[in-house]
């Protein structure tokens, strides 16, 4: 006998019929809303879509044409590269396509550029610049590299890689599969810069540091994930570039970066040693160059890419 | 599966939809099989763990029952604790004993000594249902509970899901009959389980999620070098982080259950509004610190053998509630500032701190007087978080060094901001709690209201949740 005996047209249970209704309608609300706040004005959003839906059509050059150069990376590559300059003084050279998302790291550009060539981007040149600290985090973007860089099985597979426990690979795919839950740290982190005084400087400070593993582990992982992007790059007819960006007193992680490049057989480009960046080239948050060292960064990069390219042989060559 | 996370509302929502189709015997089974799910969910390895631990206990309780002799009843009695605390010991503290003997023994001198380390993770909820379990043995040989004669009822009242990781602790006598008997749906407690959950999310994912956004910043260093404002932002972020967290936790818990038809004891009663210590832990984690009195304070002898010995009482009552919070010297610490507290407090006014009703006490004391001890407590207890949340005892005791410091940068006037911006509408809160003496806010309003109140907060969530790199804090425990 089911002990469901409340009478249907009791008011708490009218109530919570509706209540549970409206929530229904909220989050169905919430969904569009953020959906069109998303579409319509997410900078973000707007930008990396449309980098990405360019990138999905890069093909092979003919011969005498530029290379088709795919340039990945997060913020250290956003504001420390001005692409249409860079374009411009390598224009003989190679056709650059930028994919640039802040706070992105090694597993949101391993399942991204596995996806990108599932979809047909066959670039003859991957860079990928994050950064060694970014290369070696233990984790993914939370919003938009889930919706934007990732299939179902990517979130499956990261979620792996990652050791997630099921909870964390549910809200994974949750945010893969929903805009609101994808975007709602955006959200939230929007409304609180409307309210909280100089919130930004704020958040920059509160922002956890990434804790690396120590040396002789960071060597391994370095090489394993160089060799695993390698794999993927190669298999799509695609060379590897590991660019490394300068970051403040990164000299010694710079130099095991490229150290760990060498014994994978990939090439690794420091086009600034940052031991010769003063602290005038950074930005206030002392971590991304400023203008002026931007324009330092994208002229040395505009004269070493193109000594890579043309030193290169392709993907093939390597097996 | 965490409270705050879509997968659990994925679960609960059929869990309740399936419950109340059935009668009571398949309600047990399929909650219990529910329960055994939700647990699994972390790891499945420590399912056989609990389940184990809890047929053990259901089989010594029939040898305890007071028909048996008493010299049996006692030795199966001892059996069972030194079973339920071994497995707590290994789980949780053995590595923590291990290395600390191993400390002092190279701080004698005495180098090289090989000593085994386990290195396990600890099993979720093991501190909460290893307290249930005990709670349920000692009853029965004290002769204050039958017990249970069906394993189906005795693992239910062990696993129910609302309960199991992080409490709250419920105590034999409360829960184990609401199991044996057949539950009808009540419509007003099936609201008022939605409106607690609500209730819960916004604590948890509003208040605690941005708060411990400030605390994880000033204990971890992001504030430059410690000095008194880091300090003050670290510790009463932290405070309103904790309180948000497991009070959430504990209204969601409690929600989860009254929508199946349970009632949970409550958790916390407004502990910030405390004007002694000994009044807080009236108020804070109420499941543990009524379990601490019954089961640990009064057998040690409780108040009645006069003042050093009640102090000593509540010192090692208070050192072990520490304790139990996880293996590590801060705890200690932590518990041994409340134990030292409330034996001075007893020591100056035993009289008053006898009194049990706070509402009494407000008028006992003028009102400047009362807010002055309630300011006092709060900043007692936000002292001795400084323990709780830090690493070790010197990252401890290097945090609190920083207090003669006054160094200021604008930054800290932003971290206010946003520190008042999430706790003082919980204090809010707890004020209209307080004076209404209501389990949530406006409990008795009419059910339009609250149906509005609880889509307002549902857009509050959506708007300000999103920091959801924090589990909750006493899942660790």
């Amino acid at each position: 006998m089911p002990s469901f005996t409340s009478s249907s047209k009791s008011p708490a249970l009218v109530y919570a019929r509706a209540l549970l209704g409206i929530c229904a309608i909220i989050v169905l609300f919430l969904e569009i809303c953020a959906d069109y706040l998303l579409k319509h004005d997410s900078e973000t959003y707007a930008r990396v879509s449309q980098q990405y839906a360019d990138a999905v059509k890069v093909r092979s050059s003919r011969p005498g044409e530029p290379a088709s150069v795919l340039m990945v990376g997060n913020s250290l590559l956003m504001e420390g590269i001005d692409v249409d300059r860079l374009q411009g003084l390598t224009s003989s050279k190679m056709r650059i396509y930028p994919i640039f998302l802040e706070a992105t790291g090694y597993y949101d550009w391993l399942y991204g550029l596995g996806r990108l060539f599932r979809q047909g981007a066959r670039p003859q040149v991957v860079v990928l610049g994050v950064g060694v600290n970014s290369f070696l985090q233990n984790s993914v973007r939370q919003d938009y590299a889930p919706m934007m860089f990732f299939d179902v099985r990517d979130v499956l597979g990261a979620a792996s890689d990652l050791k997630l426990d099921r909870t964390a690979t549910s809200n994974l795919l949750l945010a893969h599969s929903s805009v609101f839950w994808d975007i709602r740290s955006v959200i939230r982190t929007q409304i609180l810069r409307r309210t909280v005084p100089h919130c930004s400087e704020l958040f920059s400070l509160v922002k956890p540091k990434p804790v690396l593993p120590p040396s002789p582990e960071l060597e391994a992982d370095t090489i394993a994930r160089i060799r695993t992007l390698r794999q993927l790059c190669e298999a799509h007819g695609a060379k590897l570039i590991i660019l490394v960006p300068p970051t403040p007193s990164s000299e010694d992680a710079v130099r095991q970066m490229a150290i760990a490049s060498q014994k994978v057989g990939v090439d690794s480009l420091v086009p600034i040693d940052p031991a010769t960046l003063s602290e005038r080239f950074y930005q206030p948050d002392e971590l991304h160059l400023n203008s002026e060292g931007a324009a330092l960064f994208t002229s040395a990069l505009a004269t070493y890419l193109p000594v890579e390219l043309s030193g290169s042989k392709s993907a093939s060559s390597h097996n | 599966m965490l409270f705050d996370s879509p997968a659990y509302f994925l679960f609960l929502i059929p869990v309740v939809l399936v419950y109340w189709r059935l009668n009571l015997r398949a309600q047990n089974i399929f909650l219990l099989l529910a329960s055994y799910f939700f647990y699994g969910w972390w790891d499945w390895r420590f399912l056989a763990l609990m389940i184990g631990s809890t047929t053990m206990d259901f089989l010594i309780a029939q040898k305890i029952t007071p028909g048996q002799t008493d010299s049996n009843r006692k030795k199966w009695f001892v059996f069972s604790l030194l079973l339920n605390f071994g497995i707590l010991g290994v789980f949780k503290y053995f590595d923590f004993f291990t290395g600390s003997f191993s400390s002092a023994l190279e701080t004698l001198g005495i180098h090289h000594i090989p000593l085994p380390l386990i290195r396990v993770i600890l099993p979720p909820g093991i501190s909460f249902y290893t307290f249930q379990e005990v709670a349920y043995i000692a009853d029965v040989y004290k002769g204050r509970l039958e017990p249970a004669k069906s394993f189906l009822d005795y693992g239910l009242f062990i696993s129910l899901f609302p309960h199991l990781i992080a409490g709250p602790i419920q105590r034999p006598g409360h829960l184990l009959p609401q199991v044996q008997k057949s539950r009808s749906f009540d419509a007003d407690r099936f609201f008022d389980g939605l409106m607690l959950i609500f209730s819960g999310l916004v604590r948890k994912c509003v208040v605690a999620d941005n708060c411990a956004l400030l605390a994880n910043a000033a204990f971890g260093g992001q504030f430059g070098p410690s000095n008194f404002w880091v300090v003050l932002i670290g510790t009463y972020a932290f405070a309103w982080q904790v309180y948000g967290d497991f009070s959430g936790y504990s209204d969601i818990a409690r929600g989860s259950a009254q929508l199946l038809g349970f009632h949970f004891m409550v958790n916390f009663r407004q502990p910030y509004l405390s004007h002694r210590l000994q009044e807080f832990w009236r108020r804070w984690h109420i499941s543990l610190s009524t379990w601490l009195r019954d089961y640990l304070y009064i057998p040690l002898g409780g108040s009645a053998s006069g003042g050093w010995k009640t102090s000593r009482n509540l010192l090692i009552t208070m050192v072990l509630a520490g304790l139990w919070h996880g293996a590590n010297w801060t705890f200690v610490v932590f518990g041994a500032i409340h134990g030292a507290v409330l034996a001075v407090e007893r020591f100056f006014s035993p009289a008053k701190a006898k009194q049990k009703d706070p509402a009494l006490s407000q008028h006992s004391v003028g009102l400047l007087s009362l807010w002055a001890q309630r300011i006092l407590t709060f900043n007692v207890f936000c002292l001795s978080l400084a323990f709780f949340r830090a690493a070790s005892l010197p990252a401890a005791v290097q945090f609190l060094a920083g207090l003669s410091n006054f160094a200021w940068r604008t930054e800290y006037v932003s971290a206010f901001f946003m520190l008042c911006l999430f706790s003082v509408p919980l204090f809010v809160v707890d004020l209209l709690m307080e004076a209404s003496n209501q389990e949530y806010p406006f409990a008795n309003a009419p059910y339009a209201f609250r149906t509005a109140l609880a889509a307002f907060t549902l857009i509050i969530l959506a708007l300000f949740s999103g920091n959801s790199l924090n589990a909750f804090v006493y899942f660790q425990f």
